[in-house]
């Protein structure tokens, strides 16, 4: 009974509608075949299915239903508007179809672009990891290091990084180094004035126990107020990683010949608005997994809490 | 000097703590003077703001007196040490490790030269021994506080320091727990060779007789000693028996007494002014 229930779901109904559209409402756009969208619609349904089967709460069974309903709605509006009644320009809203097919066919190009952009990314997200938390663990710690630092953070911190793009293209010598500094300036102040921070607000108690023990300078510093600041670091991590994804797609657009962000701009130049939406949902996708892992590894870091 | 001095293993010399800088200046604590011996377990009540803790970070080493002078082992102490074990009432262990990991991370800094894996199972011999085997790898937070106060005991004996100070390690804890804690507190620092001195903060009257050879009065309204009170029953202590006695209730009385003429001057007092230099 309360299985019954489950499955008849708002995205049952609209997997059911979506089916119907596209086995039987005649396309009006020319140059329509293919079942690339019915089949990926079939593949979220059987997906769908197995976690219903799967989840064993009930909230969040209805929030996968749910969130699978708003997708397989705007596939139904994409796919009205385009395909079946052609209420839209074709050469600026593909259809779907079209648009599945590339994200096929294009995948090598797609993956090399990645490549080249994750090395662009981890380049200067790493250097900024590396060089924001020691300094701001050494400053936060030293008194009058901070005091003399933080008002120089507060005014360098603010201003948004994409404006020293130009000029990183005119003082470096190739494009894959003037990026790399973007990227890294963008990663480094979240997360230098989050470490910061975090140095800053560790409690009192905490340092006092440690005292206590009789603890040396390095062991301080690295094994007590380096996990107690851990939470706001990893706060100015992530930060620090989505200005470092979007510094590194905007920088691709103005001067690379490669990466995720090249992709959609050299496409766009020539008006092949179906590649430059290919390009926008595969780094969404990127995005999301690269997202999904950071919250993993904060979840294990920080398992004591 | 002499042979008094030598059997003090802590001394407390005209001792003044005062807070802040400037015109604005608070004392919280004035010209104390305290003597502890060797092996001696003192308790130290007195009602709150009457410095303490204060008088336990001093001691610890961690915040040092305006004036005057505290020795141990007639040595000026200028910082802390590891031959001063500490538990705090909270956040004595470190909330990203786990229980064995606090011990051995304790552990390490007095035995620098042993193996992690040495440290580790010494951390285990000393969890079986306030009882907590089998929990070495649960973090703080899935541990109870009375727990957590077991595996902060259980470092503060593992590094085997020759004084132990304790600030309100049980107020958070539960009475049924406190009395355990208690109990093993107790048995621990009656095995082995040598007993320990232990200072032990606490404002609960009770706890501080049932635990102490001597019990210290603190007066909040001059941020010294008022009185002290010598504890005379016999160890091991069997709770009920001294609790139902006569002589505790009548020395627990003129504790209580002091307690109450002390905040009593106080609020006669109108604002908490101590006694000049």
């Amino acid at each position: 009974m309360d299985l019954v229930k489950r499955f008849l779901s708002p995205a049952n109904l609209l997997f059911l509608l979506l089916a119907a559209t596209l086995l039987f409402l005649t396309p009006s756009r020319h140059g329509a075949g293919g079942n690339q969208l019915l089949w990926f619609a079939i593949a979220v349904e059987c997906f769908y299915l197995l976690c219903l089967l799967v989840i064993r709460d009930r909230i969040r069974a209805q929030t996968a239903g749910d969130l699978t309903a708003i997708m397989y709605s705007i596939l139904i509006a994409w796919e009205l508007a385009t395909t079946r009644f052609n209420l839209l320009d074709p050469m600026l809203y593909p259809m779907p179809n079209q648009i599945m097919t590339l994200m096929a066919s294009d995948a090598k190009e797609l993956a090399k672009g990645l490549v080249s952009s994750l090395r662009l990314l981890l380049a200067g997200y790493f250097a900024a990891l590396a060089t924001a938390i020691p300094l701001a663990l050494i400053i936060g710690w030293r008194k009058r290091l901070h005091s003399a630092v933080s008002p120089i953070t507060r005014i360098l911190g603010p201003i948004p990084p994409i404006v020293y793009i130009p000029y990183a293209i005119a003082i470096f010598p190739t494009f894959r180094m003037s990026s790399m500094f973007i990227i890294f300036i963008g990663a480094f102040w979240p997360i230098f004035i989050n470490t910061l921070n975090g140095v800053f607000t560790v409690d009192r108690r905490i340092i006092d126990s440690a005292r206590a023990l009789n603890v040396g300078e390095s062991s301080m510093l690295f094994r007590v107020i380096l996990p107690a600041s851990l939470p706001s670091i990893i706060a100015g991590a992530n930060i620090g990683l989505v200005l470092s994804f979007i510094l590194l797609t905007a920088a691709e657009m103005i001067g690379a010949t490669s990466g995720l962000g090249w992709y959609v701009k050299y496409f766009s130049d020539f008006a092949d608005y179906r590649r430059v939406i290919v390009g926008i949902i595969f780094i969404g996708l990127v995005v999301t997994v690269i997202i999904f892992c950071l919250d993993q590894l904060e979840k294990r870091l920080l398992r004591w809490r | 000097m002499g042979k008094v001095q030598h059997l003090n293993k802590l001394v407390l010399q005209n001792v003044s703590f005062t807070y802040g800088g400037g015109h604005e200046t608070v004392p919280v604590l004035n010209g104390m003077e305290l003597s502890v011996r060797t092996g001696e377990f003192v308790s130290i009540v007195g009602p709150s703001g009457c410095g303490k803790s204060t008088l336990l970070l001093l001691l610890a080493g961690l915040t040092r007196p305006t004036a005057g002078t505290i020795l141990m082992d007639g040595r000026e102490v200028t910082g802390p040490g590891v031959e001063r074990g500490i538990v705090f009432q909270h956040y004595s262990l470190f909330p990203w490790m786990t229980a064995r990991a606090n011990i051995a991370f304790g552990l390490k800094q007095v035995r620098p030269g042993d193996g992690s894996r040495q440290l580790r199972a010494l951390a285990d011999h000393y969890l079986e021994l306030v009882g907590l085997a089998g929990l070495g790898d649960k973090f703080p937070s899935q541990l109870s506080g009375g727990m957590q106060q077991r595996v902060a005991i259980a470092r503060a004996f593992a590094m085997a320091p020759d004084i132990l100070l304790m600030d309100e390690p049980f107020s958070a804890v539960d009475t049924k727990n406190r009395v355990t804690l208690q109990e093993l507190l107790l048995r621990l620092w009656d095995e082995g060779d040598a007993r320990k001195t232990v200072v032990f903060i606490t404002h609960d009257i009770d706890e501080a007789m049932l635990l102490a050879d001597r019990v210290v009065v603190m007066s909040a309204r001059n941020g010294s000693v008022l009185k002290e009170f010598p504890i005379p029953f016999e160890r091991p202590r069997l709770r009920g028996a001294i609790m139902r006695g006569d002589r505790y209730a009548r020395l627990r009385n003129s504790v209580v007494d002091l307690f109450h003429e002390d905040e009593e001057l106080l609020l006669s007092d109108g604002v908490p002014e101590k006694k000049g230099q």
